[in-house]
């Protein structure tokens, strides 16, 4: 009842404020699903490293065109797909996420578009980065200079959407390995390969630092308050359907083998 | 320009009809027919937020019909306005009608605009299958556009009839997703105001009602319309002993101004100004409830919103000049006269299109764009010149490419390949983007000048007043009928200065004003 006074005095909307370490990146991309469809709150999502390395690619990646399908298969690598558009990204503990979900009407002058979302987090960031590095939102994503730390994917429905980043803390380089070269890249891409177009935050900052300044620069816009992070993700919602999954071995060997004539009677045996 | 290509188009409406009005409306039910469109809708286009003409500021940002505070228009608007009514009858301004829907009542519901610049979305799935009944602004299906996914909403409450796409497909802004059949009687809320329509003065014969049919009952049958009821009723005269000067007997409001004035009850001069605008306001009044309406902005209309409000974080200036046409209007006449060919219509355009970039190659600053977030500008090697025209769906801007490398009459040939693309709402994402500077013929429809926003990330944007005969001052000081454009010229101040502009626009109107200075540059 005091928050929502203090609140009411500010002007500003509430978020809620949950914080994660190590969460597996397919429970956590669920929780945003659940979070963005089953609630009316405006919540920021912050997890400090995922766990073992994952491939997650967007609502309509095709493993064939995005992944080297052989060694990921040998490697046993997991591959998601989640829920909201862009492209595919490997993370691991080194990467950080940070996930807005947010009322249509929560932020002023921001409209449930791309582009509107996309300027605004720029702005937000911005702040985050000041005096650090050459930071700009490039395109749709986070650079400093023109290597991109920070990818952005989002969803928009009727009344909310959900804008979220899986910033490059730091990667292992064989792990981009398991990631072909998009067909559908920014511009100032320029063709190039995954070592020379990304870099890695930790040589700006401290990881505590950036977790501290993004939600500093939050303050701005909203009144964020911190939420249990088990109360939030062990909440159970009745008749909700995800759509963020983790592709079988299967379907994975079937992409495989459809990429080679030669073998499609073999996988058919199976 | 605008205004001939309305008027021929008024005839394809009496060809084509209601089937016409139903797939512009179907589109876009906030925005008005073409004909009375002048602002923007579609694509966002943020420009031309206000005119010091005679147009009033529209009452919701897609820039419909006039507000209803008994502004007077001219002639032009007065018969692209009439005829809308005509047509649509009674049901114009009610919800059904703004939705234009044919006897059937089946719409099309296009794949609305999902934010600036983006043209096409792949189709994700679909929440409804055909033969469902669904409710506005329930979701329909989702797509993915770049980075993100977005559910696509129903305007409408109807029952899906057919589904055009799969998930999978590759979707164009504007194409048509699904068609819906909606019920007349749950028209959407998303309609234009019942206030809306407009007084119409009277300058062509006889009285016009807004669409409300007249009124025949009472008095004994005397045809006229509520207001003329209304104000014989204020002045205490009874109807049926008034002659009416109208169409069939129609008694007008000038027939009991007249009357009251011969009985004494008014001064003959006339009723003062403010009793007056009290007419022309009790007049707007419709018969049906005037209470409020919410409209909900979607589509075009909201991506307006956005983009008209990231323009006018743009710090603007304006320059005004006044241009001598009298050469230029003498060699398009030259040029039509000339012309074998009977498809090619010369207008001026072309030729101030080609005088423009002619003037862009001196000035290259003003062919620019800048990016806040890189803090660069980029001086761009194309002269692409928008030229906003108004279609179905509202005002678009497709681009001439390449201008720089064009010759008058190829130049004249692709406008029209443009014009005809635009009507049909048929441009494509290659046609609408790429552009580096905006050409507005705002003139065409009416207006002295205009003052435009930049069409970002473009630095410079040019509204073009209407050609008019004014008197000029020759060295001897004899007055001499000159044809005079005022121009108007905004641009973004962060990266133009108004000496930058001003050289660039003398060096245009130079070229305008002397149009043999073309032959300089022939190779």
């Amino acid at each position: 009842m005091g928050i929502l006074r203090q609140s009411e005095k500010l002007g500003l909307p509430l978020m809620n404020l949950v914080r994660f370490k190590g969460m597996p990146i397919l429970d956590q991309l669920k929780l945003e699903e659940k979070l963005l469809r089953t609630t009316s709150d405006n919540w920021c999502i912050v997890n400090d490293g995922a766990d073992a390395p994952t491939i997650v690619m967007g609502v309509s990646g095709k493993p064939a065109e995005l992944l080297e399908l052989e060694s990921v298969i040998g490697d046993n690598v997991p591959v998601i797909k989640r829920f909201t558009g862009g492209g595919t990204v490997i993370v691991d503990e080194g990467t950080i996420f940070v996930t807005l979900i947010c009322n249509k009407d929560a932020v002023p002058k921001v409209q449930p578009y791309p582009r509107s979302i996309m300027s605004w987090s720029g702005k937000l960031y911005d702040e985050v980065f000041q005096g650090i590095g050459d930071f700009q939102l490039r395109e749709n994503d986070y650079v400093f200079g023109n290597r991109k730390f920070g990818g952005n994917a989002q969803s928009i429905t009727k009344d909310r959407w959900i804008h979220h980043t899986s910033f490059l803390w730091d990667y292992e380089d064989r792990n981009m390995t398991y990631l072909k070269l998009p067909s559908r890249a920014p511009e100032y891409r320029s063709a190039r390969d995954h070592t020379e177009f990304v870099c890695r935050m930790r040589e700006y900052l401290q990881r505590s630092a950036f977790i501290d300044k993004t939600i500093k620069a939050l303050d701005n816009y909203f009144l964020v308050q911190p939420a249990n992070p088990s109360e939030v993700s062990s909440c159970q919602v009745a008749k909700f359907a995800h759509s963020t999954r983790l592709l079988s071995k299967q379907e994975l060997e079937d992409a495989c083998s459809s990429t080679k004539p030669g073998t499609i009677a073999q996988s058919a045996s199976i | 320009m605008i205004p001939i290509r309305i008027l021929n188009r008024k005839r394809a409406w009496a060809a084509v009809g209601r089937r016409f009005l139903t797939s512009h409306a179907a589109q876009n039910p906030l925005s008005p027919p073409p004909a009375a469109a002048a602002f923007p809708g579609h694509h966002g286009l943020p420009f031309l937020s206000h005119l010091s003409s005679r147009l009033a500021r529209p009452s919701h940002a897609g820039a419909g019909f006039p507000s209803s505070e008994g502004v007077s228009i001219g002639n032009f608007e007065l018969i692209l306005i009439v005829l809308l009514c005509w047509r649509w009858k009674r049901r114009c301004f009610s919800g059904s009608a703004a939705a234009g829907l044919p006897e059937d009542g089946t719409v099309d519901v296009p794949l609305a605009q999902t934010g600036e610049g983006i043209a096409e979305c792949e189709l994700l799935q679909w929440f409804v299958k055909e033969g469902d009944e669904v409710d506005e602004f329930q979701p329909l299906c989702e797509v993915q556009s770049d980075k993100a996914t977005i559910e696509i909403t129903s305007r409408y409450k109807g029952r899906v009839s057919r589904m055009l796409y799969v998930p999978g497909d590759i979707v164009k802004v504007g194409e048509t997703l699904l068609k819906m059949v909606v019920d007349e009687s749950q028209a959407p809320v998303q309609s234009v105001d019942s206030q809306v329509p407009i007084k119409v003065s009277g300058n062509l014969d006889g009285e016009l009602s807004s669409g409300a049919d007249l009124n025949t009952t009472g008095s004994g049958g005397v045809l006229c319309t509520p207001a003329v009821r209304h104000l014989a009723k204020q002045y205490g005269i009874s109807l049926s002993g008034i002659q009416g000067s109208g169409k069939s007997g129609r008694v007008l409001k000038e027939d009991i101004l007249k009357y009251a004035a011969q009985k004494g009850i008014i001064e003959s001069s006339g009723i003062p100004l403010g009793d007056q605008l009290q007419d022309e306001l009790g007049s707007v009044q419709v018969i049906e409830n005037p209470s409020d309406k919410k409209v909900t902005l979607r589509g075009f209309q909201r991506a307006m919103v956005k983009t008209m409000s990231m323009a006018a974080k743009v710090p603007h200036f304006y320059f005004v000049e006044d241009i001598k046409c009298d050469a230029l209007v003498e060699l398009k006449a030259s040029f039509q006269k000339q012309t074998t060919d009977p498809g090619v219509k010369h207008t001026f355009l072309p030729l101030l299109i080609k005088a423009l970039s002619s003037a862009l190659s001196l000035y290259p600053l003003v062919n620019s764009s800048f990016n806040e977030d890189a803090m660069e500008v980029v001086l761009k090697g194309s002269h692409n010149i928008g030229i906003a025209m108004a279609t179905p769906s509202g005002l678009v801007v497709p681009n001439i490419k390449n201008v720089q490398s064009l010759s008058i009459l190829e130049i004249t040939m692709e406008l029209a390949r443009l014009q005809q693309l635009a009507l049909a709402n048929k441009l494509s994402p290659e046609d609408i983007t790429g552009g580096t500077v905006t050409l507005s013929n705002i003139g065409a429809i009416g207006g002295k000048f205009g003052s435009p926003l930049l069409n970002l990330p473009e630095v410079a944007i040019i509204a073009m007043g209407r050609i008019q005969k004014v008197p000029h001052f020759d060295e001897k000081g004899n007055v001499y009928p000159a044809s005079i454009m005022t121009v108007n010229i905004g641009a973004d101040h962060r990266v133009l200065d108004g000496a930058t502009v001003a050289r660039f626009c003398s060096e245009w109107k130079r070229l305008i004003e002397k149009p043999e200075l073309f032959i300089l540059q022939l190779r």
